[in-house]
């Protein structure tokens, strides 16, 4: 097992996990990768991810993954289980509610000139409820995995207290200031 | 609940009575009740993975 973990920010899109690489940015962390998909209205700042990462169900190369150890790369929940069992994780799974996550992904949808149907909305808040908890168990599972769950609303809501956590989770000197700063920021974007 | 009623071959209503017996089922009926359960929720599960890869192929999370 190599020792240095890789941070990974995980969650179902539009669950915060952007908003979540900016915080440890500003906190301090590296972020692995520079192509990062461009900014929209849907991010503004950006969406940290790497196609690499979109490719790791398709391909069994991973030694990209070596480069991102002590590093902090964006990885959906759907793609966790095809990490590779040779590298420690600390994963950071944001968490938030169904409900938003879905108005969310469907007003991204829309501005992609796509419609998202109510039947296919109740359909999919099952599928990723059930998704969510199969890979909170199967997390639970990995000795490989060190995670901790972080709730969407309470990072806009209180983003000093979360970035506190997120410090002595990951155990590095952070910025405290400057990641709460990010999150003030997105709730006074939301206002 | 009202019972349906379903037409299946009588070899294969043997062979699932067979089964049923030897697997310790009360009836042929429970039997097959169980089967077609246990196969539904195989193609739950599978809708619903594809529903998610879809959502997430058109979100562009996905290639």
């Amino acid at each position: 097992m190599i020792s240095t973990p890789i941070i990974v920010v995980s969650g179902l899109p539009r669950s915060g996990t952007s908003m979540m690489m900016q915080m440890l940015e500003a906190g301090g962390v590296p972020i692995y990768g520079e192509a990062r998909r461009q900014a929209d209205a849907d991010n503004p700042r950006g969406y940290y991810e790497l196609a690499r990462v979109k490719e790791l169900v398709k391909t069994q190369h991973h030694t990209w993954l070596g480069a991102a150890q002590g590093k902090a790369v964006k990885i959906i929940s759907p793609l966790l289980q095809e990490l590779p069992g040779a590298y420690a994780y600390q994963v950071i799974l944001m968490n938030r509610d169904l409900s938003e996550v879905l108005l969310s992904q469907n007003k991204m949808l829309a501005r992609r000139g796509q419609q998202a149907d109510k039947d296919a909305n109740d359909k999919l808040r099952a599928s990723f409820a059930k998704h969510l908890h199969e890979i909170k168990n199967w997390l639970g599972q990995q000795a490989n995995f060190k995670v901790i769950a972080v709730d969407y609303r309470q990072v806009v809501n209180a983003p000093a207290v979360q970035a506190k956590r997120l410090q002595e989770f990951l155990e590095i000197n952070l910025n405290l200031e400057k990641m709460a700063a990010v999150a003030d920021e997105k709730l006074y974007r939301n206002r | 609940m009202i019972d349906a009623q379903i037409k299946i071959s009588v070899e294969l209503f043997g062979k699932a009575e067979q089964y049923a017996r030897r697997a310790g089922y009360a009836s042929v009926d429970e039997f097959i009740s169980h089967i077609l359960e246990k196969e539904l929720a195989k193609l739950d599960e599978a809708e619903a993975q594809e529903l998610i890869k879809e959502r997430l192929k058109n979100l562009g999370y996905l290639s």
